[in-house]
């Protein structure tokens, strides 16, 4: 009987402690009761979150959690919607908002922070997305390395033209570095990153985007397509992997960029936590794309918001949980010590205004410098989800001289003819 | 006690295999049922309304001549690298089971890739084409290796069915030394008396007596190969120019990258079908080639 009675016991403690595991319980032991879940979909600040959950819970006594997927984010959010256990808070980019808001997002309208901000996403005229940071592309220089060639001090400013572009190239190339250019060959960084920049580039975004679709663009006498493409034939012709262009490491260029052995390659401010891990120059920076142009395009980076959070509505989330999400977002908007977290723990830019951000790394100062005088084109966030990987592939033959411009021009044409527009 | 009625039958059963069977319905058996439903909607993944469509995914499963491409591409591969794998490991095996000094030290060491991961195994290979063979071949001044076979068409094929045979040959090798230990010294024997030659005892002795190896090895080989993903992703992802993305890194693109939830699910069960009659087909033929001895 004894024996009965012990295995009985056991066998409760054990299935306590899988329910336990099950994490689905919002109901929590300590403290005022409250527990939240954020999902975090930038690796790097992994560490400084879960570090900031335990500080955050010890000053407020939310018990915050903090989880972080190798899936892709819509994928990780599926699983997660379909065995009814969502996060309280989801950290995701702006497409997902845009797909997910209707059915799975709060109205965020009526926070304070809205007003602090350019860059909060709404849908269906109501604010759901709180920004987290603001990123931009451009192209990436290392200053030390081209001064300690021509001598004399770099202004990116004074490069805007691809003219003057071309000439520091060849002076650079005379001056011992032959090939001071780099080029990422992934497919997320020619499609995703630099094509789209020729749509966003168009006085009409939107427009040209539908006459793409309609296939009455006419990418091969388009301007922009031109001014792009022409500064990409100069890359392609200064670039340190010419040869086996498409078979060029991003971690390669990135270091070589960092210690100057080449001094341009075309890139985001996200690429300092890669660049950081080698003996980086401090002179280094972020510049508009050089181009012939007169429309003042050549003197801005494209970006903007980067990844936002949206507070979950599903009946899996309690009203308690969702006011301990906005207290948090809250926080890090108007608590000193969020306003740390963001700007020196995760070496974020801030999408906010009242934020102060000293101590930023070279590319982010960049492109705070940018975003404050208000010279940041808008990022497109609604290319289909398979532009960058089926015009990707078509660019990376352009880079490996398999097609020429002609022929990209007619493969990103039909690519949009092709495709459905994005609902929105 | 009734040994043959119904109600002791179900319980033993039950007392058996009941928790097995319950954990097998619900983590294979729901789920693939449940995929065949989702092939049917044109749900993207996250959304609450999953609208039926009929059969909408199947038509543009058929439309998707990536998808074709892709599965044209696995084919090629599982041919050539089922091939090459199966070869490989049984010269291995012979080697190694015909008495060199040191062979269990051998057996260990042509194993020994199988244990590494396939992602980890794609990124040392990704190194070794990608900068050790360059280096290589720039610094003696061999031609086809001075630049990364990576970056081309073939090259990219080529490079993954160097890896997976790699990979698969020691273990496909440990099946065929079993294989050629269970072929008893008598027949042997009796074959080399009445004047087999080594090859001739091989051939027509070994071979034929070990042939439920060969069907594990191939059915092994075959349905590892069509579904080939891991190294695939870390090794090439299906670069360049999506010229190396095998059926089911499409498959995954098309679900979870492009979100076409239904297409992509669609294209798994056909990937799945093809699969199936594969490798059925090939060990039904494989067991009437059996013989005992």
């Amino acid at each position: 009987m004894k024996k009965k009675l012990l295995a009985a016991t056991l066998a409760a403690a054990m299935t306590a402690s899988l329910t336990a595991c099950g994490g689905s319980d919002s109901a929590q032991e300590k403290g005022d009761g409250v527990s939240i879940t954020i999902f975090n979909s930038k690796i790097e600040v992994q560490a400084q979150f879960e570090e900031m959950a335990k500080e955050y819970s010890e000053a407020t006594g939310v018990n915050v959690e903090v989880y972080y997927s190798n899936d892709t984010v819509a994928a990780h959010l599926a699983t997660r919607y379909s065995s009814n256990d969502p996060y309280t808070l989801s950290m995701v980019d702006a497409k997902d908002v845009y797909s997910l808001a209707e059915d799975h997002a709060i109205d965020l309208s009526g926070e304070k922070w809205v007003e602090n901000t350019n860059y909060a996403l709404s849908v269906g005229g109501k604010v759901v997305g709180f920004p987290v940071c603001v990123e931009a592309r451009g192209l990436i220089y290392n200053g030390d390395a081209i001064e300690k060639i021509t001598g004399e001090a770099f202004n990116p400013e004074d490069y805007a033209t691809l003219d003057a572009f071309q000439g520091l190239l060849e002076k650079l190339a005379a001056g011992g570095m032959e090939t001071p250019t780099g080029i990422m060959k992934e497919d997320w960084s020619l499609a995703g990153h630099f094509l789209s920049e020729v749509y966003e580039m168009q006085d009409d975004v939107d427009g040209f985007i539908t006459s793409l679709h309609e296939g009455t663009a006419d990418l091969a006498n388009n301007a922009k397509w031109n001014g792009k493409m022409d500064y990409f034939d100069t890359m392609m012709k200064y670039n340190y992997a010419a040869s086996s262009a498409i078979a060029a490491e991003r971690e390669v260029s990135e270091q070589k960029l960092a210690e100057g052995e080449i001094a341009f390659m075309f890139g985001g401010n996200w690429d300092w936590s890669m660049i950081n891990a080698y003996e980086y120059s401090e002179n280094m920076g972020i510049m508009p794309v050089p181009e012939n142009t007169s429309d003042g395009s050549n003197k801005k980076l494209v970006g903007g918001g980067s990844k936002y959070f949206f507070i979950d509505s599903s009946e899996n989330t309690s009203e308690e949980q969702r006011q301990a999400a906005k207290d948090f977002l809250n926080w890090l908007v108007f608590d000193e010590a969020g306003n740390a977290f963001l700007t020196e723990k995760c070496a974020l830019v801030p999408a906010y205004k009242n934020i102060a951000a000293a101590g930023l790394d070279p590319l982010s100062v960049s492109v705070k410098s940018y975003a404050d005088a208000g010279n940041l084109i808008d990022n497109y966030n609604y290319l289909p989800d398979d532009h960058f990987s089926l015009c990707g592939a078509a660019f990376q033959k352009y880079l490996a001289g398999q097609m020429d411009r002609a022929g990209l021009a007619k493969e990103v044409e039909a690519y949009w003819a092709s495709t459905a527009p994005v609902e929105r | 006690m009734k040994t043959n009625t119904m109600s002791y039958k179900c319980k033993q059963f039950l007392m058996f295999a009941g928790v097995t069977t319950a954990v097998f319905v619900a983590v294979v058996i729901v789920p693939f049922i449940y995929g065949i439903y989702l092939t049917l909607t044109s749900w993207d993944g996250v959304s609450k309304e999953k609208p039926f469509v009929g059969l909408a995914n199947y038509v543009a499963t058929f439309a998707d001549g990536a998808y074709w491409q892709a599965m044209g591409r696995t084919f090629l591969y599982s041919v050539i690298a089922v091939v090459l794998v199966n070869v490989v490991a049984f010269v291995l095996a012979f080697l190694v089971t015909s008495g060199v000094k040191g062979q269990n030290f051998f057996r260990a060491g042509f194993f020994t890739p199988n244990l590494i991961g396939g992602i980890v195994l794609g990124y040392i290979w990704k190194f070794v084409f990608n900068r050790a063979f360059v280096a290589l071949g720039t610094s003696l001044s061999i031609g086809p290796l001075s630049s990364s076979w990576l970056a081309t068409t073939g090259g990219a094929m080529l490079c993954l069915i160097i890896v997976s045979v790699w990979q698969y040959a020691g273990y496909m090798m440990l099946i065929y030394v079993a294989g050629f230990m269970s072929v008893s010294e008598d027949v042997l024997e009796a074959a080399r008396i009445d004047g087999c030659t080594n090859t001739q005892s091989i051939v027509y002795v070994s071979v034929p007596l070990m042939m439920s190896s060969f069907v594990q090895c191939l059915f092994l080989t075959v349905t590892r190969c069509f579904m080939v993903y891991d190294v695939n992703l870390s090794l090439t992802n299906g670069e360049p120019f999506n010229s190396s993305v095998m059926a089911a890194m499409h498959v995954y693109n098309q679900a979870f990258t492009y979100k076409n939830f239904g297409v992509g699910q669609a294209e798994a069960l056909i990937l799945f079908v093809v699969c199936a009659v594969v490798g059925v087909l090939q060990v039904y033929v494989g067991k009437k080639g059996e013989v005992s001895a």
